[in-house]
């Protein structure tokens, strides 16, 4: 059987009730010589304003590619995105360019998304500047305002150069950065992960606040479940460029439905040098995005895969209250 | 830096240059013959002699005067070749690397393709191409040919600082600053203008002058081929002049050839510097 | 194996000197592991890249870096250069800018092993896939003709980490190994180093702010403060019995799968101090629930207990009031 159109889309919500709407988005790298990588296929999922939807994978499943896509960054190869009630990706380079503002990224890698000429103030003061917001003055107290709140002084801070930064430090800078503009949607693509334990609730925090004074809406893309779990409103597990699972942080946690969901759930290290994790190891090869397994993804280290699961694709149906899965033969 | 700056070698360099860029400007005001004053009672006269502190040439030219009209010429036309060179070819580097796909193979392959013609040959049909009058008994001027040499020149220069441009362009552009400001809505334009360009200037500007340093020797080649600037002086068709003296009168292209020889080094050395800055920078980063 | 003695490292910035790392005395034996864990900015990234030496031109350092009996400053650059590779190993933190973005990602992982093991090409080649296959790559093949660019966050992280192994280093530094990596990956990832450890008898320093990584793969564990070493145990009497406030504090604000979803975490109030401006008393004093008078005026110095657990307090945790 083959992808329909609408197959997978059993968990959208009323269109007019969205900030953003994804549909059936495809996301594909020609590398060239008929090889292509299957980054995202067909994905749907929308936004409530408001809301925190957490994006957990494995490593390589297309997370990133999938945010980036958003903010067509590059464009996505098919599929509607629809922000506001426009749908982006028709928009001209002119129209989007006016949207862009709304929808405003923290890139995964912090060191290398800052400019390394470009001093700290600068390089927050820039989307203020492209946008022609306020005046000289009222741009430097805003750029003061907004490293405090990251948790940086801006007295030290200021003028100096990333590489004079730790990796945690250029985070919290593009942290900064990205709220200059005030954004609707902020998608934040491992916010967290280069910073310490302490700093990161520090940041987590921020969010929740900021999300509290400017109706924020968020796409949190992280790796660690415990932080997912802290602040989220709707988490999707995705594996290799599909959609697994959808659930609420605590139906998800305390009821994995699907096989890949359960081996992450079981595979969180934890701080107590007694307890080993090793025991829940995911077994098998990671399969190629440039050639994945025909019907379920994840059949080739599923322990619960058959017959079934080779030939036909689980589609995302409705298992519990706001709980969708994708799997033929989900977990009890 | 520091220790750079402290060094002699640093400073002898920086000298060489301050002092032939002085008389490339200053020459022709300077209380000298002018270069191609016939001093009848003293043909190949060596060095320190009868008031010509270079000696004089086969024709009773003065050395010095030569040396410092010609300096005027090789550097004019170095300089010049190299920068307008550099600028046409950064350009199209940056650009074909910053909107890649057909645009950027074409502008590559083109490159390459220049590339692997000897840079020699390249100028002399050049030359060929562009000095030839429509009348052959008139000959050319020499302006228009200090023209057709630069021009010539400059078409050597634009593949290799272009190439330079486009690697580190790439580099660059791949970086998630490119992205961000993109997604926070900077034009085009602005991106390259303000991230792109002031990161792979300095990996130009160290080709650049090791590039100023193959003009100048490209310069002396053509002139030794009979293709140089016919009356007027450069260095390199001082050298031309003087390679039938070479047994009795050796000062007379020696002189010209070390002052090719020490600008070129002097070239060498300072893009080297830039060359090391950069990767301490890079380093840092 | 490599012995740090009172590493002091600071940087010339345009504000005055800017100390990072404060006399740091630390001890690696072979095949033992060290985790490294503290605050964003407590010097972790620039004493590992000292004990590598691998400082940025503006930094000063004083004390001594021995390596397999050698001390570090008195090598030449070619010297240093030697041990790079197969000596000492670096997981660098930012594989984007570790990486040249241009050079395909074989001839970056096969580099060392023809330069510095003199491997045939085909060889070279044979290890490299079989490297990232170790690191859990999918397709290794494909992967090898890939630029930098075309790869997900956590790929290159691995990328990063098979160019490190490749050439079976004695030490290797992994600096923040898994923070690109999902649960699973990052699982395998560090049994993978684990086993390495067992198999060669290579010695490891982890440095991680994810103290459920360090719990489970690492003999001792340093805790960083502002450039100093606060507690220094092993694992198994840190966790049981912390003695620094601020390792306590960095326990608390972990988040845990059993956070209720929604709720604020508890963070450690205040930031770090400023590291141009030296401070007289204990640089944790501005945040440390704790702190008394004492506190502010005196240093306190690395003091040892009876079971050689460190810690840098005047008034530890479960210490007789
Ligand atoms: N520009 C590109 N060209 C070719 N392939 C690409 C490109 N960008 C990403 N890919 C591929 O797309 C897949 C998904 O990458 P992506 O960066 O979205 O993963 P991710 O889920 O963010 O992973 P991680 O958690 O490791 O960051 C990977 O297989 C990657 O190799
Ligand atoms: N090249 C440099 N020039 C000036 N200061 C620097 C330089 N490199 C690091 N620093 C400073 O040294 C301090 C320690 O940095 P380091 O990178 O070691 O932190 P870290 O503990 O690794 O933090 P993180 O967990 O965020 O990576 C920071 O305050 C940083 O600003
Ligand atoms: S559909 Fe089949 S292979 Fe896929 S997760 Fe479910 S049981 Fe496993
Ligand atoms: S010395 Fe004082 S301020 Fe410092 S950690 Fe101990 S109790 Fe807290
Ligand atoms: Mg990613
Ligand atoms: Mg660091």
């Amino acid at each position: 059987m083959t992808t329909t159109f609408d197959g997978n889309t059993a968990h959208l919500r009323p269109a007019d009730q969205t900030l953003l709407q994804i549909k059936d988005l495809v996301v594909e790298f020609d590398l060239g010589g008929g090889r292509v990588v299957k980054a995202v296929s067909n994905v749907s999922l929308d936004l409530v304003e408001g809301e925190t939807l957490s994006i957990v994978g494995e490593s390589g499943c297309g997370k990133s590619t999938l945010g980036k896509a958003i903010l067509q960054l590059p464009a996505p190869t098919s599929g509607s995105i629809v922000f506001q009630g426009t749908d982006i990706t028709k928009l001209s380079k002119k129209d989007l360019r006016n949207v862009r503002p709304a929808m405003q990224m923290i890139f995964q890698d912090p060191v290398s998304s800052l400019d390394p000429r470009f001093p700290v103030s600068r390089a927050v003061e820039e989307p203020l500047k492209i946008w022609n917001r306020g005046n000289e003055i009222e741009r430097s107290a805003k750029v003061d305002e907004l490293l405090n709140s990251v948790g940086l002084d801006p007295a030290l801070v200021r003028d100096r150069r990333p590489y004079e930064f730790s990796g945690g430090q250029c985070q919290r800078i593009s942290i900064a950065r990205a709220l200059a503009l005030e954004p609707k949607l902020l998608i934040c693509d491992e916010p967290v992960s280069a910073l310490d334990v302490s700093v990161q609730a520090q940041i987590l925090n921020l969010l929740q606040d900021m999300k509290e004074a400017y109706g924020l809406t968020l796409i949190f893309i992280s790796h660690d479940l415990s932080v997912v779990k802290a602040v989220s409103t709707r988490i999707m597990v995705m594996y290799l460029g599909k959609i697994c699972e959808i659930a609420t942080p605590d139906e998800l946690y305390s009821r994995p439905l699907h096989h890949y969901t359960s081996a992450l759930v079981g595979s969180v290290p934890v701080p107590d040098p007694e307890r080993k994790v090793s025991a829940t190891l995911l077994e098998g090869e990671p399969p190629s995005p440039l050639d994945p397994p025909s019907g379920c993804r994840f059949r080739t280290r599923c322990p619960a895969a058959t017959e079934l699961c080779a030939t036909e694709e689980p589609m995302l149906r409705l298992a519990a209250d706001g709980h969708y899965v994708a799997c033929h033969h989900p977990r009890a | 830096m520091d220790s750079v700056k402290k060094s002699w070698v640093f400073r002898i360099t920086i000298a060489w240059f301050a002092l032939i860029v002085f008389f490339a400007i200053f020459g022709p005001w300077l209380p000298l013959p002018k270069w191609d004053q016939v001093f009848d009672d003293a043909l190949s006269v060596t060095p320190f002699k009868q008031g010509h502190l270079l000696g004089t040439d086969s024709n009773g030219y003065d050395i010095f005067s030569g040396i410092i009209y010609g300096a005027r010429i090789s550097l004019f036309i170095s300089f010049t070749a190299v920068f307008v060179g550099g600028t046409i070819g950064s350009a199209i580097g940056i650009t074909a690397a910053y909107v890649r796909g057909k645009f950027d193979y074409v502008v590559s392959t083109l490159f390459n393709v220049v590339l692997s013609i000897p840079n020699l040959v390249l100028s002399l049909a050049l030359i060929a191409v562009l000095a030839t009058n429509v009348d052959p008994n008139v000959p050319t001027s020499t302006g228009r040919r200090i023209m057709v040499l630069v021009i010539s020149l400059t078409i050597v220069i634009i593949p290799i600082l272009g190439r330079i441009a486009r690697a580190a362009t790439l580099s660059w552009s791949n970086r998630e600053f490119v992205l961000a400001a993109r997604s926070m809505g900077s034009k085009d334009r602005n991106i390259i203008w303000r991230h792109i360009v002031p990161n792979v200037l300095p990996a130009i500007f160290a080709v650049a002058f090791l590039a100023i340093g193959v003009v100048i020797v490209a310069e002396a080649s053509l002139s030794l081929l009979g293709a140089g600037v016919p009356d007027g002086t450069s260095w390199g068709s001082m050298v031309a002049r003087g390679r039938n003296d070479i047994e009795f009168a050796p000062h007379i292209i020696i002189i010209p050839l070390m002052c090719i020889a020490f600008t070129v080094i002097a070239c060498n050395y300072i893009g080297d510097v830039i060359r090391k800055q950069l990767d301490q920078r890079q380093a840092k980063l | 194996m490599l012995k740090l003695e009172n590493l002091e490292i600071s940087f010339a910035t345009n504000r005055g000197s800017l100390h990072a790392v404060k006399g740091v005395t630390l001890d690696i034996a072979a095949g033992e592991s060290i985790g490294i864990v503290g605050e964003s900015g407590s010097g972790k990234t620039v004493l590992s890249r000292a004990s590598m030496g691998l400082l940025a031109p503006t930094a000063t350092r004083t004390g001594t870096v021995t390596f397999d009996g050698k001390e570090i400053s008195s090598l030449s650059r070619d010297e240093v250069r030697e041990t790079w590779g197969t000596g000492m190993a670096m997981i660098f933190q930012d594989p984007m800018t570790a990486l040249n973005p241009v050079r395909r990602v074989g001839s970056q992982i096969m580099e060392g092993l023809t330069v510095r093991l003199g491997m045939s090409k085909a060889d070279a080649r044979k290890r490299a896939i079989e490297l990232l296959g170790r690191v859990r790559i999918p397709d290794p093949e494909q992967a090898l003709k890939k630029f930098p660019g075309q790869l997900s966050g956590g790929m290159r992280q691995r990328v990063m980490i098979a160019i490190a192994l490749a050439c079976n280093p004695k030490l290797l530094f992994a600096d923040e190994p898994t923070t690109a990596l999902d649960v699973t990956v990052q699982a395998q990832i560090l049994q993978l180093l684990s086993e390495l450890r067992k198999e060669l008898n290579m010695s490891m320093v982890l440095v991680t702010h994810d103290l459920g990584v360090v719990a489970g793969h690492t003999d001792k564990i340093a805790v960083m403060y502002a450039g100093e070493v606060v507690e220094y145990a092993t694992t198994k009497d840190l966790f049981a019995r912390m003695r620094m406030p601020y390792t306590e504090a960095l326990m608390k604000s972990i988040p845990r799968l059993s956070t209720p979803s929604g709720s604020r975490l508890p963070v450690i109030e205040g930031r770090l101090p400023d590291p141009t401006k030296p401070e007289p008393g204990c640089l944790f004093a501005s945040r440390c629930p704790y702190a008394q008078e004492k506190c502010r005026t005196q240093h306190p110095d690395l003091t040892t207990d009876s079971d050689g657990h460190q810690y840098r307090c005047f008034f530890p945790l479960g210490a007789a009031q």
